[in-house]
């Protein structure tokens, strides 16, 4: 049926470009300083009221009626250009835009762009540029891509220093991290602090909380797509910087007699190389250091074809001595091949590879010791089309296969001489996926976009799954039988149709009312039940015991355009989501190197519903932003608070942060970061009892998060000092250098983390009294400062 | 996977160290009030000592008291071999419930089923346990753990048993150092036939390592420098219980439960949720019991630290 309809909609569509005498503008648009790609440029024709915005590889293609038209070609942050075109025939035309900071910083006044987000069908979606992130105070003075996300509505952590980011009621495994399209499983440094992505390399981050396109799937909560630079098109250049916990050194420039670019970045920390002539364990073995080094080139073959190789390699390392410790990291590669096919299809094609793994080893010699492995791999290709019909009319299609291999443990452990391999089997899955969509502008006022995906799994062998008896929810579930499959062999298979769909209605030409609806299946699951995921958390495929998890979001939103020359966006979204199907965890379950991991899950469901006000001024010596979240997550688990419904640990009431970025003279910016945030929940006991002279701590209810912790604000401030741009003699200085000072948690508030309950430290003989305490923890009770050089030339 | 999380809190802790200080502060939040419930503490062994069942009720969260204990209570423990203990109720201490064995007896015998009975009033409670086996301690070593800019010269103990062959079998560990049990919750040592957990396929080989060398206090002297589990003059004693599985499962409950170090390794802390129970209540009324029934086996050895000669440099 849905073959029919999307056959039908396409023959629709293309029938009708032949109707008119017509022609197609098409090109790139790029950074006129570096030749780096624009994504979401606008390349808008007033006369007639027609445009488009620039893919994420800077192509446009723009089909309008034979005539002479004023092209508008704009970004924000950039000075607008302006071509006349005399259209006859298909024509192509790349344009270049100069940044509004290569016009010597003056104050330049600029109409914002013409497709500003109240025209476009996108909602739920929070794009942060590369220049913004590097100005946010961060933490430890480390520029961070997801501390910085957790400035926007609608994203929520478990609390400071946690790792990843809870978007709109959903967890840390249902959100899809791409790297230049490769999965990243584990998107943190140092258990949580920092992010994978030296913001060196990285061009664009764009998070989507809803509405998530067609082409975009495998997670069902929200898409976190990062974009790496492509690297000086035009001259070598040379970026660094000395912080408080990385130092970093990233080379870019032309390739090839200009015919491509490349971009070389790595960062490292280095406190231990410091730390080295003072320590002796560091001399004898131990290893306390983590990295990245990310990369890409790109080539032009003509031009109409360019293709681009990325890759990302990074490790975290901590070793006690030179057989002891724990390391773990991603690796990610992706080649992709643009084609301008002709003037109004694009084409990319897409070849991936990524994999996180860890590795745990203890033992001092041969005769003890425990050694384990575990790793989640992908290679994927993606092919993906768009058609330009029409300026009012876009087709894409295309498809996804990914081929997965997990290693839940390679591990082999031996005492007193005696080995014992304890690994478990390797899985082996395959997620397909079809999709179609079309944005349409249907009037001058109404647009939509609509698309349907179609995925599908499967489980292959060799391998085993297990048959689990029924029991009392939340008690471990012993298994009955178990099922062999040889190589090839299908497991478990499922497959779902994932529609999406968004709309646009203009009410007038500086607001407009958006609505959208979008379902997503997720066929792998991220198996965690600590607070904050760890990185020993292992990926585990769907099976016959564990279902895809399917997540349904509708939301409805009204965009603003404020202010004379339309400095401001308001834009309010309320939504309500569900999610199916969510893995939860028995208490005292075993996630570990267990093979009948699965009678430890349960399933559940999840619910979030909420508003988000978002008020961003883009222009003007002050820019910044204003974002509150009111919003409630809730899961649904039986076997957990007696069936009821219950919040998720990252539940927050009100959610409000404040972003500003102030220019005080030519050399000095500001910037700061304030935090609002409702007390987490967390369960407290009511009782106690002691067994064997243990203190256990008894909640008489049963309830799971029936208390909340206290308030959570926060207040970080940084300064930026632009490095002089003469020599003392006048002449203009060829690098350019700046230093960023900054204050995280400037008044040293103690802000809880959690609170949590134990017996007081100590042995207690059998028949005296154990003392009970409750202890509140804040995991950055005081303020921190931070100091960093960075330079460029 | 304890010793996973052991190090990896070790880890979380020279994190700490170098990257910033988390702060702790000892709160006093007013709880629910809750209908106090019965609290069994039924852990028998087969030691030739009285044994003891003890009946007590849960109490607000903050008393720091002596459990009330619960008298009038009528308990017993019937084998499926048609043996039958009848505990009698202590007039010293309220809620102790003993059964004495006679000169060169001891309670049960491996391989049988045991089902634990109270009558307290019109309530009734039951639960069932089978008693396990348990291997005996073959020694008791030294060893010395050289000490490097960050910590001093250590010496550890180390137990040397070897787990019988057929998987399945659970036991708990408990050290006494110079006669004191070490009890701490972080001290709480279990083991899945010779290794961590199930599944694990360490069964009839030497415990592993970190369980073998489990019986070590480890504690810090007045300047935070670690200070070494064993002197010369200590004495350590180590005893294996059994375990039947549920007790297992119990116990790892009970380590996640109350195992908190604090600090850091809170990020990674599961919520707290109530432990299970094998007690149940079979009488009409639905008066809800907690508390634990096991019936181990258990073997000890001691050995006493009296040179650094017996030191191994392994």
């Amino acid at each position: 049926m849905f073959r029919r309809i999307a056959v039908g909609l396409i023959f629709f569509t293309v029938s009708g470009v032949f109707a008119q005498d017509k022609a197609t503008l098409s090109g790139y648009v790029r950074d006129a300083a570096d030749g780096e790609a624009l994504i979401g440029a606008s390349v808008y024709v007033r006369s007639i009221s027609a445009g488009t915005v620039t893919n994420v590889y800077g192509f446009y293609s723009l089909t309008l009626p034979a005539g002479t038209y004023d092209v508008e070609i704009s970004y924000v942050g950039y000075v607008r250009s302006e071509k006349t075109v005399s259209l006859s025939q298909n024509q192509r035309l790349d344009a270049e835009l100069v940044s509004q900071q290569q016009q010597l910083q003056e104050v330049v006044v600029i109409a914002p762009s013409d497709l500003s987000p109240v025209q476009s069908v996108e909602m739920s979606v929070n794009k942060v540029d590369m220049n913004t992130i590097v100005r946010m105070p961060a933490f430890l003075g480390e520029v961070d891509v997801i501390r910085s996300i957790q400035q926007l509505p609608g994203v929520a952590t478990v609390g400071e220093g946690a790792s990843g980011f809870n978007v709109r009621g959903g967890n840390v495994g249902q959100n899809l991290i791409l790297l230049d399209e490769a999965s990243v499983y584990n998107a943190s440094h140092m258990l949580g602090f920092f992010s994978v992505f030296n913001p060196d390399a990285v061009k664009d981050v764009k998070l989507y909380k809803g509405a998530i396109p067609a082409q975009f799937g495998g997670r069902i909560s929200s898409l976190l797509d990062v974009r790496m630079k492509e690297g000086n098109a035009k001259e070598f250049e040379v970026n660094g910087g000395i912080g408080t916990v990385f130092s970093r050194l990233a080379a870019e420039g032309p390739l090839l007699k200009n015919r491509g670019s490349f971009i070389v970045a790595g960062r490292r920390s280095y406190i231990d190389i410091l730390a080295r002539p003072f320590v002796d364990v560091l001399r004898e073995g131990a290893r306390l250091n983590f990295y990245d080094l990310t990369g890409k080139l790109n080539y032009n073959i003509n031009d109409r074809n360019r293709v681009f190789l990325s890759g990302y390699s990074g490790r975290d390392i901590f070793f006690f001595d030179k057989q002891q410790g724990f390391s773990w990291g991603n690796n990610t590669a992706t080649l992709r091949w643009n084609s301008i096919l002709n003037d109004r299809l694009f084409a990319n094609f897409s070849a991936i590879y990524s994999k996180y793994d860890y590795n745990l080893q203890f033992g001092e010699d041969n005769l003890d010791y425990f050694r384990w492995q575990s790793s989640i791999s992908n290679y994927t290709v993606k092919p993906a089309f768009s058609y330009f019909i029409n300026a009012n009319n876009e087709v894409t299609f295309g498809g996804e296969a990914n081929y997965y291999t997990f290693e839940p443990a390679n591990a082999k452990g031996a005492s007193n001489g005696e080995t014992v391999d304890v690994s478990l089997e390797k899985k082996y899955n395959l997620e397909a996926a079809v999709y179609v969509g079309n944005n349409l502008r249907i009037t001058n006022r109404f647009s939509v976009e609509y698309g349907m995906r179609y995925s599908y799994f499967w489980g292959f062998g060799p391998g085993s799954q297990y048959r689990y008896n029924d029991t009392v929810p939340g008690v471990r579930r012993t298994p009955v039988e178990e099922l062999r499959y040889s190589e090839g062999e299908v497991l478990a298979s499922y497959g779902n149709w994932e529609p999406r769909l968004a709309l646009n209605l203009q009410l007038n030409s500086v607001s407009s009312l958006k609505a959208s609806y979008m379902r997503l299946a997720q066929y792998l699951h991220l198996i965690s039940n600590t607070t904050a995921s760890n990185p020993l958390d292992v990926w585990t495929p769907t099976s016959i015991n564990i279902k895809p998890e399917v997540g349904q979001q509708v939301a409805l939103g009204y965009f603003r355009s404020l202010g004379k020359n339309r400095s401001y966006e308001f834009s309010v979204e309320t939504y309500y989501r569900t999610a199916a199907n969510q893995i939860d965890y028995i208490d005292g379950a075993d996630l570990l190197i267990n093979e009948f991991l699965e009678g430890d899950l349960l399933s559940g469901e999840g619910r979030a519903y909420g508003m988000e006000l978002y008020l961003q001024k883009k222009q003007g010596r002050f820019t910044g932003w204003l974002a509150y979240t009111l919003s409630r997550s809730e899961l649904k688990v039986v076997g957990i608070n007696k069936g009821n419904w219950y919040p998720a640990r990252y539940d927050q009431l009100h959610n409000l942060k404040a972003t500003g970025f102030y220019e005080l003279t030519k050399r000095w910016s500001l910037s700061a970061n304030f935090t609002v945030l409702s007390g987490t929940p967390t369960t407290f006991p009511t009782s106690r009892y002691v067994i064997q002279g243990i203190l256990i701590p008894y909640n008489a209810d049963g309830t799971r998060n029936n208390v909340r912790i206290p308030v959570f604000h926060r207040l970080d401030i940084s300064a930026r000092l632009e490095g002089r741009n003469t020599k003392r003699n006048g002449r203009v200085r060829k690098n350019a250098d700046y230093w960023m000072f900054g204050l995280y948690n400037v008044y040293a508030r103690k802000n809880p983390f959690s609170i949590y309950f134990a017996q007081e430290d100590g042995r207690y003989p059998s028949g005296t009294p154990v003392p009970s305490q409750a202890r509140q923890l804040s995991v950055i009770g005081t303020i921190v400062p931070a100091i960093s050089y960075n330079f460029h030339f | 996977m304890k010793t996973v999380k052991n190090y990896f809190n070790s880890i979380l802790m020279i994190i700490m160290v170098l990257a910033m200080a988390a702060c702790e502060t000892e709160i006093f939040p007013t709880l629910p009030d809750a209908e106090p419930v019965l609290v069994v503490d039924a852990w028998v062994t087969n030691k030739e000592e009285p044994q003891v069942v003890r009946l007590m009720m849960t109490q607000p969260y903050f008393e720091n008291l002596t459990p009330p204990g619960v008298t009038g209570a009528t308990v017993s423990i019937e084998g499926s071999d048609g043996s039958f203990y009848l505990f009698g109720e202590s007039n010293v201490e309220e809620g102790v419930y003993t059964w004495e064995p006679a000169p060169g007896d001891s309670f049960g015998q491996s391989g049988v089923t045991y089902t634990l009975r109270i009558a307290k009033g019109v309530e009734q409670y039951t639960a069932t346990t089978a008693m396990g086996r348990v291997p005996p301690i073959d020694s008791i070593t030294f060893r010395i753990e050289k000490g490097n800019d960050l910590v001093d010269d250590l010496y550890l103990a180390e137990f040397w048993a070897v787990d019988p062959i057929e998987a399945g079998d659970t036991y708990w560990i408990k050290a006494y150092k110079n006669g004191i049990l070490l009890n701490k919750p972080s001290e709480i040592s279990l083991a899945y036939d010779a290794g961590f957990s199930r599944g694990g396929n360490f069964s009839g080989i030497n415990f592993i390592a970190p369980i073998r060398r489990s019986i070590n206090p480890f504690e810090q002297d007045a300047n935070n420098r670690l200070k070494s589990p064993y002197v010369v003059g200590d004495s350590v004693y180590v005893e294996i219980h059994s375990l039947s599985e549920a007790s297992f499962d119990f116990l790892t409950q009970v380590v996640v439960q109350t195992n908190r170090p604090g600090g850091f390794s809170e990020l990674f802390s599961t919520p707290l949720a109530n432990v299970s129970s094998n007690i149940r209540n079979i009488s009409p009324g639905d008066k809800r019991v907690v508390g634990f029934f096991n019936v181990a086996a258990v073997s000890g050895s001691g050995r006493k630290f009296k040179s650094l000669d017996e030191v191994s440099n392994k």
